[in-house]
């Protein structure tokens, strides 16, 4: 078995290979949004051309760099040069920076969007004066965009796995959780618990099998980091992964992530591969006495999957509906076993705060939350992307140095943060800092970290009654207040929008959602109010619009009611339940 | 037991114990929390949020059924935010849930309900037609919940007709979607409880409901037809479909007839006398709630139309109706003439204690003859060993300790048919991680969930289980500490299991030997461990060899006189346990005492102040051969039986007809009473009182039900005592079955405490029912006279509690004593060269490989299946039957049409085929009997012969 100072030293090797190896070194970014914005088809392009011309290249593909305004990202490194970035690239683009960069000296300034590396370029930007670059502090995206996410030299060339080394071969697992704890890391899922506290639980839990659960279930509108750093940078996780393991004393770990979600779920299962088989996982991990295994586990086809015992039903290969608390988790989880569950971006963290220690940690960010926020902006905004920035940032600091802000002439109306149980914020709000504390009191959530921006031709009614749409349909069933809850709200907000409001129906909302709100077994009840609460504070005049004047608030025509498959209208006479007889 | 702790409920201090939850805490205090998915006895579920209350110092408004109970914890459950959490919870279901029962002026929230169906509405509407189709609304959770609560009903809320299927297509279950609040506690029934999953939750959010896993029908998704969903089920969605909209005026609780498990239902009466429906007892022992379709739905046969109603007498070659007096005379003059052996009498297998004894007391002292038996008594060997060995011929443990055990041994027994609820403990204890070794030649429901399935040659069961005894004694896996402290003859046993040589084994079982030691492992390594046996595929000369030897393995792994643990005999009529018990057999008297043991013979000689006859009599399995050869020239046969009709006994037509004279006392008129010359109509166990000892010697009571109705038919107690007294007797001046149960007690020593006055909880007069002040389950509502309660003997005083666990101190002779084995070759079977081939049934719904489809027949679903019949290719080749042939099974009483499978599953000479549970459902569904359920038939071995057929 190696020991890690041989791993990363072949890492080392196979990297100057890369650089300094007389070749051209093209990345090409394939996460989802460059792979949306049609990076396969880029990616081919490149090889075309360079097969045509005959160019040996290192050509390999990366993860999200962030970017995604840019997507499909593309990046060249000439032998000895700087890395030069190029966004929006087509294919007929591609063969065009083939032809004149690769095969030529032509560095195309007028495409390129910055550069990073030592070789300083002339009329070209570098990435850290880029205003959207220049504010994020990149921990747990550190690699993300940079590295590889199939080779797991490239992760440890960057000093990947040298905090679990370090971990199980020099500190006790004490350390290891005192590290964490000192850190002041709260969990990133979306409720904020100290993420040292809840380990500590765990590690208290009798053994010998007690479970790390990583939890990539996502599927919160607007929100791709988990899945990102999946896609761009998987051994952080599995690493993250193995530390809390080792500082809990669990055996196992189990990455949960949703079906369908081919890279993420491809790159982790290749990641583990690697891992077992350099010896970072398995049986005594790096020749230490400490034992611990991974595997993926998908769901199925739901949002409530993502609650952690709705999570731990799913693995177990049942119908995802949460369970009771107590007994919690870290007395009896996953096959009544004691488990932990964190989210991907948490542990992301964990190999940073090991290697750096938690004062380091601490260091950044706001009293009461540490660390970075892992943004993921979209909507009406200039530069949509996964961001990593700062804990203590204003909101309006993101949107418009981050985010480049909106178009000239145009106005932010509206952010909707947190994923559909979070709330909608107005203007008065961006002023809030980005802090799990205060956007609490600013009756929003941070929640996994997406926000959706939404300028003046946003109607917030219709925005609500579409997030109380999807909470409807993703409702698992279970617990009666959120099942009918749910349902009712969305008839009631399909009522005002199409003007057909009654004059109780507020009233009626509120009681509905406070009942929600006390009665619901897990979060997805407990929060379904606060889109409706957080749009009538800062929204009310939206609602009075349909309501009182029978108009939309921004003029234009409705939009078709979109009903959702699973509300009980779906039974109608029409369509009967089929019954095979 | 841990510590109890103390919690305050709303002011009241309530002591309990760690691990129970607020609703069960308070529940047991009598405080009521109002709830509609809590169910007791289920796991916490946490759902409906009706139950919420808040808890001093905690956060938030937590769900009372999920959370436990603390020291010290002060839990409010009313105050005013909670109260209108639950009125807002209530007014989100029936916005979805038909709720005309709510807002009619007829319900009267102060209490009295003045609507149900039948009962006319003031505006001449009927009842049925307005109350949107609710069949349960007079017992309805939700409903009484809603009152309860004090739901405003003019709530804002959209109300909302699902327009959902109402499927009636299964048998025996209605299911009208549209009253379904998706509590879950039917789906959590059949997973949890039963072991099933025939019913799962479908789809999510808005919509998501219950129905059939995986399927469309219950026929198709392994639904055993328990009715378990449907006991729990708060609202009319799932209820039983015979009488749906029938109203109860009276509900009485009582055992049920259909099997010797002895379950304790609520039977509901409605005005017009008729039984219609059956609530298995929540409180009960014996079931805890749980029965089967035998007794779920299969009592119907006491409303029959066709029942007797008056004694019928041969005359001129017809049987021709008469009176009470003459019928009596007649049988009383005609018998008289038969004193002596050339007698023989039979007692109904539903017989009560009390019917037995004093048939068997009929046929010793009036008759003079040990010729009496009763009629399920085909496998006198079953329990025989158990007396010799260890001291009583009964099963050790409850049946619902088997709930905890370690492993079960199945052996050569149907349980999930036969004795349905006894198999509930067994899934329940494999899904608490038990493990489960069937030996069963068939494939039985029970393999499905089987650790270990061994199928030995059928008949070598006993050289199997030897086998089992070497591999635990080589490898040194029995319980030492037990048998150094309990057993005796060690020595004797060891000494001949050398003789059980596994290469010998393998041969003469078909078992290979990994396959024994791999279940000898499973059994000795997995304790406490229990064994069920039924030994149905074991040919009678077998059988005592099978029995010594698990008696042998329960002792060596120290098995025995603990919990979760023991033997269970299981014999199959409803009241076997207790016809051995007071000597309706022909070679014991009351108390199992030999009849050949003369001191015996004058104790209760003198009890009875009688002679009685020594010499063991004549017993069913001989009967009718007996009047065949005519040993016997007159019978009396009490109630028809499944053991006529399988063909074990013979041709028992032909041989009444040579009988002199023949009295059947029956309810109906069977085949058998159509060859009597008198047939005393009889009444049914609804209408009579008596006792039952179920399987686990728990005496549990009948109680009257019903008055006889349109018929003259009188209890089998009293018919007997009515022929004695007429051909002069003394002693048989009984008042009532408790008169005679009194006699028993003092005659049979284990049955010496026993009472009918304690049997009944509460007062034996029928007292008027109380409804409580607070919605609850059908299951636990009270009945008339209060619930039954049991007693298992051995009883020695009326203040001895009775004994759960046989031999937990010590055996009867002080140490238990091994019985050496001896080792057998596999015996004859009933196979004849006109039939070579021997045919295992198997019971089990849904086999993937199965040509499978769920038709609509008029308005019922039925099964239509292709059959397949399993065979090894060495037959197959002899008979030149290839894969997916066409063949004809020809047995000596039936055909069957099927296509061939080759296996080497299958042992030579034995072919197998699959009935399927839900076929036999909607074959007893829509039978013509009026007591079909009685006749479900085992799954008998049975020599058929193969021809290949075109079709």
């Amino acid at each position: 078995m190696p020991n890690y100072e041989e791993l990363h030293q072949e890492a080392q090797t196979r990297l100057l290979e890369l650089e300094g190896g007389g070749k051209p070194w093209i990345r090409v970014g394939s996460a989802i949004c460059c792979e949306a914005a049609g990076a396969d088809e880029t990616l081919k392009a490149i090889h075309a051309e360079l097969e045509t011309r005959g160019i040996e290249a290192n050509v390999n593909i990366v993860g999200c760099l962030g970017l995604c305004y840019a997507a499909p990202l593309v990046d060249l490194q000439k032998p000895g040069g700087s890395r030069v970035f190029y966004g929006n690239v087509t294919p007929e683009k591609a063969a065009e920076l083939v032809e004149s960069c690769v095969a030529g000296d032509d560095l195309r300034p007028d495409w390129a969007l910055a550069y990073t590396g030592r070789v300083t370029l002339d009329g070209i930007p570098r990435l850290d004066d880029l205003p959207v670059w220049n504010k994020q502090v990149r921990i747990a995206l550190r690699n993300c965009g940079h590295i590889d996410p199939l080779d797991i030299y490239q992760y440890i060339a960057q000093g990947g796995y040298a905090a679990l080394d370090k971990a199980v071969n020099r500190m006790t697992p004490e350390e290891v959780l005192k590290e964490v704890q000192d850190s002041g890391l709260r969990g990133r899922g979306g409720a904020a618990f100290p993420t040292g506290t809840k380990w500590g639980f765990l590690a208290r839990s009798p053994g010998p099998v007690k479970y790390i659960l990583c939890n990539c279930e996502e599927g919160d509108p607007g929100a791709y980091n988990d899945k990102g750093i999946l896609e761009s940078d998987p051994h952080s996780l599995i690493e993250g992964t193995i530390l809390a393991g080792y500082a809990t004393g669990s055996s196992n770990g189990v990455v949960f992530i949703r079906h369908g979600h081919e890279g993420p779920i491809h790159r982790t299962e290749r990641a583990i591969e690697q891992a077992y088989e350099l010896g970072l996982l398995g049986d005594n991990i790096l020749g230490s006495d400490f034992s611990f295994h991974v595997e993926v586990s998908l769901t199925g086809d739901s949002y409530v999957a993502g609650e952690e015992t709705a999570l731990m039903e799913s693995i177990e290969g049942n119908r995802a509906m949460p369970r009771a608390r107590p007994p919690f988790p870290a007395a009896s989880g996953v096959w009544r076993l004691p488990s932990n569950i964190n989210n991907i971006k948490s542990l992301a963290y964990v190999s940073e705060i090991v290697s750096r220690g938690g004062e380091w940690f601490a260091g950044i960010g706001t009293e009461g939350s540490k660390g970075t926020a892992i943004l993921c902006l979209s909507g009406h905004i200039k530069r949509p992307g996964m961001y990593e920035i700062p804990m203590g940032l204003t909101i309006r600091d993101v949107l418009e140095e981050v985010g480049g802000g909106v178009s000239p002439g145009e106005r932010i109306k509206v952010l909707q943060t947190g994923g559909p149980l979070g709330g909608v914020l107005g203007d008065e709000a961006f002023d809030v800092r980005i802090d799990f504390d205060e956007m609490s009191r600013a009756s929003a959530i941070l929640g996994s970290g997406g926000i959706i921006v939404g300028n003046e031709t946003v109607d917030v009614v219709d925005l609500i009654r579409v997030l109380i749409a999807f909470n409807q349909y993703e409702s698992c069933g279970k617990c009666f207040p959120c099942r009918l809850g749910n349902t009712h709200m969305l008839e009631i907000l399909e009522r005002i929008y199409e003007h057909e409001a009654r004059p109780a129906d507020l009233q009626l909302m509120e009681r509905i959602g406070n009942n929600m709100r006390m009665g619901s077994l897990c979060g997805h009840g407990q929060l379904g109010y606060n889109p409706v609460s957080s749009a009538l504070k800062y929204f009310g005049e939206d609602f009075a619009a349909h309501m009182e004047e029978g108009r939309s608030p921004t003029g234009q025509s409705m939009t078709p009611v979109f009903t959702p498959q699973r509300t009980r209208s779906r039974w109608t006479s029409a369509q009967p339940l089929e019954l095979r007889f | 037991m841990a510590s109890a702790i103390s919690v305050v409920i709303d002011g009241k201090e309530v002591v309990t114990q760690p691990g129970k939850t607020i609703i069960q805490a308070a529940m047991d205090s009598g405080l009521y929390i109002p709830y509609l998915c809590y169910y007791p006895g289920m796991k916490p579920f946490g759902a409906c949020r009706m139950c919420v209350v808040e808890v001093e110092n905690a956060r938030g408004t937590p769900a009372s059924c999920t959370t436990p109970v603390a020291d010290g914890m002060v839990v409010h459950t009313n105050t005013p935010q909670i109260q209108d959490l639950r009125k807002g919870i209530t007014e989100l279901i029936i916005s979805e849930h038909p709720h005309g029962c709510l807002t009619c002026h007829r319900t009267n929230i102060d209490g009295a309900d003045l609507c149900g169906p039948e009962d006319i509405c003031q505006r001449h509407v009927s009842v049925t037609d307005r109350c949107v189709a609710c069949p349960k609304n007079e017992r309805c959770e939700l409903k009484d919940t809603t009152i309860f609560v004090g739901t405003g009903l003019t709530t804002p809320l959209t109300y909302k007709y699902r327009e959902l299927p109402v499927v009636t297509q299964d048998p025996f279950y209605d299911m009208d979607y549209n009253l379904c609040i998706v509590c879950g506690r039917c789906v959590r029934a059949c997973e949890e409880i039963r072991g099933d999953s025939a019913i799962t939750f479908t789809e999510r959010s808005g919509i998501s409901l219950v129905g059939p896993a995986h399927g469309t029908s219950l026929l198709e998704s392994g639904c055993e037809f328990c009715g378990s969903c449907i006991d729990v089920c708060p609202v009319g969605a799932l209820v039983e479909s015979p009488y749906k909209w029938e109203k109860a005026v009276d509900t009485v609780s009582t055992t049920c007839p259909q099997c010797p498990v002895g379950c304790q239902l609520k039977l509901e009466v409605n005005r017009r006398g008729r039984v219609i429906r059956a609530i298995p007892d929540l409180e009960a022992e014996a079931n805890r709630g749980q029965a089967c379709f035998k007794g779920k739905f299969g009592l119907d046969f006491v409303n029959s139309r066709s029942r007797l109603r008056n004694p019928l007498i041969r005359r001129n070659g017809v049987l021709e109706e008469a009176s009470w007096e003459e019928a009596i005379a007649l049988v009383a003059e005609k018998l008289g003439e038969y004193k002596g052996d050339s007698f023989a009498a039979i007692a109904s297998y539903r017989g009560t204690n009390e019917e037995s004894y004093l048939v068997q007391k009929f046929a010793r002292t009036v008759m003079g003859t040990n010729n009496v038996d009763h009629s399920s008594n085909l496998k006198p060997e079953l329990a025989r060993p158990l007396q010799d060995a260890l001291g009583f011929q009964a099963a050790t443990n409850p049946v619902w300790d088997l709930d905890n055990a370690g492993c079960v041994l199945t052996v050569s027994t149907n349980v999930t048919e036969e004795h349905n609820v006894a198999a509930v403990p067994v899934k329940r204890a494999v899904q608490n991680g038990a493990k489960l070794v069937v030996i069963d030649p068939r494939e039985v429901e029970l393999t499905r969930y089987a650790t270990v399935w061994v199928r030995p040659r059928p008949g070598t069961e006993a050289t199997l289980l030897g086998g089992m005894l070497r591999v635990i004694s080589d490898e040194v896996l029995e319980d030492q500490d037990f048998i150094r402290e309990r057993c005796e003859n060690l020595d004797g046993l060891k000494n001949s299991l050398w003789k059980f040589d596994l290469s010998r084994v393998e041969v003469v079982t078909g078992v290979p030997q990994e396959d024994i030691r791999n279940a000898a492992r499973t059994f000795a390594g997995n304790g406490p461990a229990a064994i069920l046996y039924a030994l149905d595929t074991v040919p009678a000369s077998e059988r005592e060899a099978c029995v010594n030897a698990m008696v042998d393995l329960a002792l060596l792994t120290g098995n025995v006189g603990r919990p979760h643990s023991g033997l269970y005999p299981l014999r199959p009529g409803t009241n076997d346990q207790g016809s051995w018990d007071v000597g309706c057999v022909p070679d014991l008297l009351p108390g199992y005492r030999p009849v050949d043991d003369a001191g015996a013979r004058s104790v209760l000689g003198e009890a009875w102040g009688s002679e009685l006859p020594s010499g063991a009599g004549i017993g069913v399995l001989d009967a009718f051969q007996a009047a065949t050869d005519g040993r016997v020239k007159a019978m009396m046969v009490i109630g028809d039986s499944a053991s006529y009709h399988s063909g074990e006994l013979g041709d028992i037509m032909s041989a009444a007809g040579n009988l002199d004279f023949l009295v059947v006392q029956d309810t109906f008129l069977t085949g058998l009473a159509q060859a009597a010359d008198v047939v005393l109509p009889s009444g049914t166990f609804a209408e009579k009182e008596g006792t039952y000892t179920n399987l686990e010697r728990r005496v549990q009571p009948l109680r009257k039900v019903l008055e006889v109705r349109n018929s003259n038919a009188m209890p089998d107690w009293w018919i007997v005592c009515e022929i004695a007294k007429a051909m002069g007797a003394q002693g048989f001046d009984y008042h009532c079955p408790a008169h005679v149960l009194d006699e028993i007690s003092r005659v049979v020593p284990m049955y010496a405490g026993v009472s009918y006055q304690r049997l009944l909880a509460k007062e034996p007069v029928l007292q008027p029912v109380t409804m409580p002040a607070y919605p609850l389950p059908s299951q636990l509502l009270p009945t008339t006279g209060g619930q039954n309660a049991g007693v298992q003997w051995p009883c020695a005083s009326a203040d001895d509690d009775g004994t759960a666990i046989l031999y937990g101190d010590q055996f009867a002779a002080g140490m238990a004593h091994f019985i050496p084995l001896e080792f057998r070759e596999a015996p004859a079977m009933p196979t004849s060269d006109d039939y070579p081939l021997l045919l295992l049934p198997g019971r089990v719904l849904h086999q993937s490989d199965r040509e499978l489809d769920i038709v609509l027949v008029g308005q019922k679903n039925r099964i239509q299946s292709e059959e397949t019949l399993c065979i090894h290719p060495s037959d197959a080749s002899t008979l030149n039957v290839a894969d997916g042939d066409m063949v004809e099974v020809v047995s000596a009483r039936e055909n069957l049409f099927a296509r061939a499978s080759l296996t080497e599953q299958n042992l030579p000479g034995t072919v197998s085929v699959t009935y399927l549970f839900g076929n036999l459902v909607t074959q007893l569904e829509s039978s013509e009997d009026p007591d079909a359920m009685s006749h479900v038939p085992g799954l008998p071995l049975t020599p058929v012969r193969l021809a290949k057929t075109e079709a």
